[in-house]
């Protein structure tokens, strides 16, 4: 692709129309699973409201936390908006495409998780040390799952460059390999447990039904709970993005003209939208798990990965 | 008194300063003493570890050695520690079996002496007993390799060793690199030869620690990189490929078995300690990895593992330094290793919890710190797989990326938890609650380190071209300093790349964008302080928070079949009559290190029933002992007599 001005600015769009429309991915979300459920639901744009009125709230900071906790909230958001500046969302370019690669994305994830844990440990609550506790196992076990899917991916399509993984994947004709099959079904648990959702942890609830995330940011309130919430919401988009756009490539803007980058966008929208109805449907179905079921499933994202590896190779 | 050591060490750390100037010459300088002096590149990339490492832990050790001259004066410590500091830099410029072996020897005893520096301790005693034993247990395997090379080149220097490499039959070198790999092995810590690591480093003062953890352990891989490099010969045949898979996989398995100890300890030099094993396991794997690129004629894909390799050497030495020093520094102020026992330090000690902020989260190998630099490295050169052609290797290093990506997922939850529960939340102990801040010439020491640890994060090139340089690695050439890291694939199109100073660059303008457009939608707030939610019921205190135990217990729960945890549940009741009524309860857990249990016990005690069998010999009765003498000559006279 040609890079010329448009280029760099609809590559640079793209990332920002992804932080902006990744409440409203979590609103459908919700709206779907309240349908389904047999409740009207809020609207779909509920998410917007909160973290507007949050960011007008004050801030309740518990006496016990030092700088850490106020800091934490802005790195898990730098770092996680970063990353969402590294991807291709409906054009096959990013500006930063040589910054970094889907290496960097994990690493930038532990980074936010990392102060995310030590926000939740600061304030001295059982509560809060509770959810840190429990987070720490889990993304010790998430981390290796989302490496190897990361490595079969790059066996598939010969790269971890986001930007070459992406392009060689839209351009293959045939997609459906076994290999390329047991990474997405790696991909998926993945998606669903770093989302926090169902059957790994509730995020409708809070207090006593929630086991990880709500329980460390219990403690945060105003602008930083706002952070935190559209933190989250983002870290989920660019999640799918990604799945949708290595595992369903079609339709994604190789070229920039009026009618590819707008077929581009209503594309993408309509797949994000699927996989967040999909999500969200598969989560009434299922229940809460038992904290230690959980490494079973990410032990089968690993198993998998392992699996699509191993096919790759013979 | 103390002013004298203090002059001492002073000039060791300008004479250190010095070292990084010669290192950059990178020539050879053959010069020749009794004992020869040789320093190539090799020699100058492990002697600026050195330098740099100790002229920060001197700076340090200016505080911290006060920690002791209250109890016996400082002049043995810094006797010691400087007479330390000059054997680990003659072994690594030794260039004959004799001259090496001598300061190998002189850095075990030094090191073994600062280990048992706190002998009041019959603690210290004892792992001073085990580090020995181990130690010379690896020089065993050291001094038979080298004996071994000595009867095939009929030399002891080190110069023939490396020309006679090429001529030397294959099965040689293989009986040659096992008995290295074992002996130099014990000295790096890998399992199952780990057990002195984790009992030696809290042991010793902490300035010491930090140089063993940091340098001394390093100058193992110096002499694995000498024996597979140089004397081994390593050229492009499939003969050395095992040579690779055998670093590769212990490699894998000590950083697995390393971060599982890790992630559990509660002391916090332990932790350190444990975790230093799992580092040298990263760097075998990047080491073993380069062997199996090299043995597959790819040369390329060779000089990528072992500057991950090489580099992963470099930043751990600076953040495990820094780590240890910090961990030095609390034990300086509260008095205790033991994490239960700290928390809330943060407030206390704000600069040293900066520091070890930094530590942590370039061990844990999070950018933008030099961490994920080599562990971005080692990753990519594990995605290098499919170029070798042999399926059965390329499954193997696929299970060695699972391994590869646990210890770095483990890794982190171990280091947030060092920190969580030592720095945040409620202090602990009363010790905690009267913690200082640390003198400034110990801050100043771990500033040094940490300075260096952000900048080989954000200008990785620093370092890589410091080790292409070293290594005369002539394919790579120099980079641009502020360059992009970046790997093409085999249709030319862009693998991976990486610029981390850009990484930096875009997360500070992110975080200063959404500062502007959050103050701007939100308005200005107010901010209030209140107590932590307590649920209502008033009064949370220390003892209810998370402590260090409970919050990696999930992780034992998980990794079961490795701890095997023995839980002893103790109840007291009231009345026997009512068992639900209970005045206490207490819960013994102790996670059972399955290496000493299973491996070095039957030993031991196998050795302990054989040497009971030759006590039998000996009665202690002179007409005994002659019957030996009369026995041994007929015996010899026969043997004389039998040889033609």
């Amino acid at each position: 692709m040609n890079v010329d001005i448009i280029t760099v600015i609809l590559g640079f769009a793209q990332s920002l129309i992804l932080i902006a429309l990744s409440p409203l991915i979590t609103g459908i979300m919700r709206k779907v699973k309240a349908r389904t459920q047999k409740r009207i639901g809020a609207s779909v744009f509920q998410p917007y409201y909160d973290i507007v009125k949050l960011m007008r709230k004050d801030d309740v900071v518990s006496d016990q936390a030092s700088w850490l906790f106020r800091f934490a909230p802005w790195v898990n958001f730098a770092a996680i908006a970063t990353s969402a500046l590294l991807i291709p969302v409906f054009i096959i370019y990013s500006p930063f495409e040589l910054v970094g690669d889907l290496l960097l994305i994990i690493g930038l994830f532990g980074l936010a998780r990392f102060f995310t844990i030590l926000g939740g440990l600061d304030t001295a609550s059982a509560f809060g040390g509770l959810g840190s506790s429990r987070e720490m196992m889990l993304s010790a076990l998430i981390e290796p799952a989302l490496f190897l899917t990361i490595f079969t991916l790059s066996l598939n399509f010969g790269a971890t460059n986001i930007t070459t993984l992406i392009n060689s994947a839209s351009n293959l004709h045939v997609l459906i390999t076994p290999s390329v099959l047991f990474a997405l079904i790696s991909m998926f648990v993945i998606v669903i447990a770093e989302a926090g959702r169902l059957p790994f942890d509730n995020p409708a609830t809070h207090l006593e039904l929630t086991m990880v995330h709500e329980a460390m940011i219990l403690e945060y309130s105003g602008k930083r709970l706002a952070l935190i919430e559209w933190s989250q919401s983002i870290k989920n988009l660019i999640l799918l993005t990604l799945m949708i756009n290595i595992f369903a490539p079609w339709g994604i803007a190789k070229s920039v003209s009026i009618e590819t980058v707008g077929i581009g966008f209503a594309v993408f929208l309509v797949k994000a939208s699927v996989t967040a109805m999909l999500i969200a449907f598969i989560e009434t179905r299922v229940a809460k798990w038992r904290l230690f079921r959980i490494p079973d499933l990410i032990t089968i994202a690993i198993a998998s990965s392992m699996i699509g590896i191993v096919f790759f190779y013979i | 008194m103390i002013a004298s050591i203090l002059a001492i060490i002073l000039s060791i750390s300008v004479i250190s300063n010095g070292e990084p100037l010669r290192a950059s010459l990178l020539g050879n300088i053959p010069t020749l003493f009794d004992l020869p002096i040789y320093v190539d590149g090799v020699s100058a990339f492990f002697i600026f570890i050195l330098g740099l490492i100790s002229f920060a832990v001197s700076l340090y050790s200016i505080g911290y050695s006060k920690h002791y001259a209250v109890k016996n004066g400082t002049s043995v410590l810094g006797f010691l520690f400087n007479f330390f500091i000059l054997s680990i830099l003659l072994v690594v410029t030794s260039n004959s079996v004799f001259s090496f072996l001598l300061f190998w020897e002189t850095m075990a005893l030094t090191s073994f002496l600062l280990v048992i520096y706190e002998h009041e301790h019959e603690s210290n005693l004892k792992s001073g007993m085990t580090y020995i034993v181990m130690t010379h247990f690896g020089t065993a395997f050291i001094l038979a390799s080298f004996l071994i090379l000595y009867i095939q080149t009929g030399s002891f220097s080190f110069d023939v060793f490396r020309q006679a490499a090429s001529s030397t039959p294959m099965l040689i070198k293989d009986i040659v690199f096992i008995l290295a790999f074992i002996g130099f092995g014990t000295k790096a810590g890998i399992v199952p030869f780990h057990i002195w690591l984790p009992q030696a480093h809290p042991s010793a003062p902490s300035n010491a620690s930090a140089l063993m953890s940091a340098v001394m352990i390093k100058t193992a891989i110096y002499g694995l990189v000498r024996f597979i490099f140089d004397y081994g010969g390593l050229g492009p045949s499939m003969d050395f490929a095992w040579w690779g898979l055998l670093l590769l996989s212990v490699g894998a398995v000590s950083s697995v078995v390393g971060v599982l100890y890790a992630v559990v300890e509660k002391d916090i030099k332990r932790a350190l300690a444990f975790s230093s094993i799992e580092n040298i396991g990263i760097i075998l794997i990047g080491l073993g990895l380069s062997v199996i690129f090299a043995a597959f004629n790819l040369p390329s894909l060779s000089i990528l593992a072992l500057v991950a390799s090489m580099y992963h050497t470099l930043n751990h030495a600076v953040f495990k330094s820094l780590l240890f020093m910090c961990a030095g520094s609390i034990d300086y102020t509260i008095h205790t290793k033991n994490m239960e026992s700290m928390g809330g330090l943060i407030r206390k000690m704000p600069w040293t919890a900066l520091l070890f902020l930094i530590g942590a989260l370039s061990i844990s190998g999070l950018p933008p710190l030099n961490g994920f630099i080599s562990e971005w490295l080692t990753m990519q050169a594990l995605l290098s797989t499919p170029y070798i052609m042999n399926t059965n290797l390329q499954i193997l290093i696929a299970f060695t990326s699972l391994a590869f990506a646990l210890t770095a997922g483990v890794g982190a939850a171990t280091f947030v938890k060092i920190f969580g529960v030592s720095f945040l939340s409620k202090s602990r102990s009363e010790l905690a609650l009267n913690a200082v801040e640390v003198p400034r010439t110990m801050l100043a020491g771990k500033g040094v380190i940490a300075f260096t640890a952000v900048i080989l994060g954000i200008l990785p090139f620093i370092g890589i071209n410091l080790i292409t340089s070293a290594f005369n690695l002539k394919s790579f050439s120099p980079n641009n300093y502020f360059g992009y890291i970046s790997l093409s694939n085999t249709s030319g199109g862009n693998f991976a790349s990486l610029n981390p100073l850009i990484v930096l660059l875009l997360l500070v303008s992110v975080a200063a964008c959404f500062y502007v457009f959050v103050r701007i939608v939100g308005k200005a707030t107010s901010e209030r302080a209140f107590t932590t939610w307590d649920c209502g019921f008033g009064g949370l205190n220390a003892r209810m928070e998370y402590s260090a135990t409970s919050l990696s217990q999930p992780l034992r729960k998980v990794f079961k079949f490795f701890y095997k945890p023995r839980n002893k549940i103790t109840r007291e009741v009231y009345a026997e009559s009512n068992p639900y009524l209970r005045r206490k309860v207490k819960i013994d857990s102790t996670t059972r290190n399955l290496f000493e249990e299973l491996l070095y016990e039957p030993v031991i005690s196998a050795c302990i029933f054989l040497f009971d069998k030759i006590r039998m010999i000996q009665t202690g009765k002179v007409n005994a002992y002659l019957l030996y003498i009369m026995i041994t000559l007929v015996l010899l006279l026969i043997f004389v007599r039998l040889t033609p």
